[in-house]
């Protein structure tokens, strides 16, 4: 039996609700998009060059420093992206965080830890310059560099910067982004750029200590800046700012304990397995509490998103567009997999991918339900109408109908008001 | 930004693209700015033999004043400039090999020296050669590491500009220490 897919909802109306469109970096009309794309173009020929020198001076270990970052940045990468459980980011929007990291960020680093340094050489002189100006400089300017990306694209996007959360993944890929690049140059300028060298710098900067750097740093930043823009935040604008400004310094100030002589467990010279054994160690000594906090804030974040998204499709159970038991599901991202799995042994892959569609616009209901002035919104009515069509579609589907929770007799009344709004 | 619409206004959008530019822009020179702001002269200038000139910056002080050849050390936290002076014919490039020769090589072990010299040119226009070397000197374990910047005058003095602090300093004292050589009067 062939089942047609109900085409979307008519975007007009819909397309401006924030998890129904699919954002996009490209937004020819935004100020911010121009200012972002001609420093990454401009900064992107610098950081070629220098990636050209570095492949002169060494090609085979530039190819190894590449080589083993992917397989580093890989699945941190897809693990950033996951993070977000109820809805993806853009993956133009993610990889213009990651670029602004990698390009942007380190390439105007580069200039800007220079001039400070020179600061803090003229302020203290060339010996405490050399302890503390990785210290001093390098950690308000890399933070500062990084989190200008990630407020242009929050300017230039803000419908996508839905929660905290969505800020995290922006600010962490930024951070990765950087975080790669400056490895490559530590690689082959710092260890010298031999295959043993590439191998020493790799389990120093990433094995040893790869969880703990820019990614969490400007992960951050990233709360900060979604916390200020993001539609649901309830204090006001001040109070906003300066949560923002309290995350912001407090990714600094990890980077910060991580780049000073303070807590230095590092082993001055590394001769035997003791030694390469300790740099972990020494790592975590400076790394792991900025790692706990963080994870505390991305589950406090979850819970934050769970809570919006419950109340928000709380009045929508009971509609066209809702069953109390697909609410349950869809409120544990665990449970949405499991259904989705069983409904694949049941009734095929198809079946599963339409599932999988109908959760994602039951999300889009949410946003729909939340931005709506009143229960008979026009935009609303049209979205519960395109969930409703989705799950027909789905009992359509030999095997699938038994999956599908039966639906509330109430089906079709308009809901109530909403509990609360965004 | 309009809260509920999540979409900058066009005007609070350009303002607020604008104060993104200006702080990267602030971030990016501003070191080079202040950097620069602090590094105003500092005392008198210093006379080598009556025929160099160097003006000390804001910091730096004379650690002391040698003969033969007629030097004079100038230091600051870590790092240090010796300023030699001698008459000298001939090229730049000469004068400073012999500087190795004569006063770096027989205090130095493991002695190593920049194969090439690199040309610079004094705000005056005087024209010179810049070499980098690393090594250890006298009973230090620790690496020096420096920098000789030499430069003869069409009168025939030459002048030896030797920057020089222990290794991962001396990176910290080079700003100072060329823009000295670069406002530094030679006869």
């Amino acid at each position: 039996m062939s089942v047609a897919l109900p085409p979307p909802p008519p975007s007009r109306g819909l397309a401006r609700h924030r998890w129904a469109a699919r954002g996009t970096l490209f937004r020819l009309r935004s100020p911010a998009f121009w200012l972002f794309a001609a420093i990454v173009v401009v900064t992107g020929l610098v950081s070629i060059e220098q990636q050209q020198a570095f492949r002169d001076l060494s090609p085979s270990g530039w190819a190894l420093s590449w080589g083993l970052l992917a397989i580093y940045a890989l699945p941190a990468f897809l693990l950033v992206y996951v993070l977000d459980l109820y809805e993806r980011e853009p993956l133009s929007l993610l990889a213009g965080a990651c670029a602004w990291g990698a390009v942007a960020a380190t390439t105007l680093a580069a200039y800007a830890n220079e001039g400070w340094g020179l600061v803090v050489a003229r302020v203290g002189g060339p010996e405490f310059a050399s302890r503390w100006t990785a210290t001093l400089a390098a950690p308000l300017v890399e933070e500062t560099l990084k989190a200008a990306g990630i407020v242009l694209l929050a300017i230039l996007a803000a419908d996508e910067f839905d929660d905290v959360l969505d800020g995290f993944v922006y600010g962490a890929l930024c951070g990765l982004g950087f975080a790669v690049v400056e490895d490559v140059f530590y690689f082959v300028a710092v260890f010298g750029g031999t295959p043993s060298g590439v191998l020493a710098g790799f389990w120093v900067r990433v094995v040893s200590s790869g969880l703990y750097g820019h990614v969490l740093y400007t992960g951050l930043a990233g709360m900060g800046v979604a916390y200020v823009v993001s539609p649901r935040g309830e204090e006001p604008l001040g109070r906003r700012a300066w949560i923002a400004a309290g995350l912001f310094l407090a990714g600094v100030a990890g980077h910060v304990l991580w780049n000073s002589p303070i807590l230095n467990l590092f082993p001055s010279d590394t001769r035997g397995l003791g030694d390469w054994l300790r740099v972990p160690l020494a790592a975590a000594a400076k790394g792991l509490p900025l790692l706990l906090f963080v994870l505390v804030l991305v589950r406090l974040a979850h819970r934050r998103e769970r809570r919006w998204l419950a109340t928000a499709l709380r009045s929508e159970v009971g509609g066209p567009g809702l069953t109390a038991s697909e609410l349950g599901v869809l409120l544990d991202p665990r449970a949405r997999r499991r259904s989705r799995r069983e409904l694949r042994a049941r009734a095929g892959r198809r079946a599963a991918r339409l599932l999988r569609r109908l959760q994602k616009e039951q999300v889009n209901l949410a946003m729909a339900r939340a931005r709506a002035v009143s229960p008979r919104d026009a935009a609303l009515a049209r979205q519960r109408e395109y969930c409703k069509s989705l799950r027909d579609a789905l009992e359509a589907i030999p095997g699938a109908a038994a999956a599908v929770p039966a639906h509330d007799a109430s089906a079709g009344a308009p809901a109530g008001p909403p509990r609360s709004g965004p | 930004m309009d809260p509920r619409l999540g979409v900058a206004a066009p005007r609070r959008a350009l303002l607020a693209t604008a104060v993104v530019g200006a702080a990267i822009a602030a971030v990016v020179v501003g070191g080079y700015a202040v950097g620069g702001a602090l590094a105003g002269p500092a005392g008198p200038p210093v006379d080598v033999a009556g025929v160099v000139r160097v003006q000390p910056l804001s910091g730096w002080e004379i650690a002391g004043t040698f003969e033969e050849p007629p030097r004079v050390r100038l230091t600051r936290g870590g790092g240090n400039l010796d300023v030699v002076a001698v008459p000298y014919e001939g090229p730049a490039v000469a004068l400073a090999g012999e500087y190795v020769d004569a006063v770096l090589e027989p205090d130095a072990r493991q002695l190593s020296v920049s194969r090439q010299a690199e040309p610079v040119a004094l705000a005056s226009g005087l024209p010179g050669v810049r070499i980098a070397y690393v090594g250890l000197f006298g009973k230090a374990e620790a690496p020096i590491e420096g920098e000789v910047t030499a430069i003869v005058s069409p009168s025939g003095v030459g002048a030896v500009f030797d920057a020089w602090g222990a290794e991962g300093v001396l990176r910290y004292a080079v700003d100072d220490v060329r823009t000295m050589i670069d406002r530094a009067e030679i006869a």
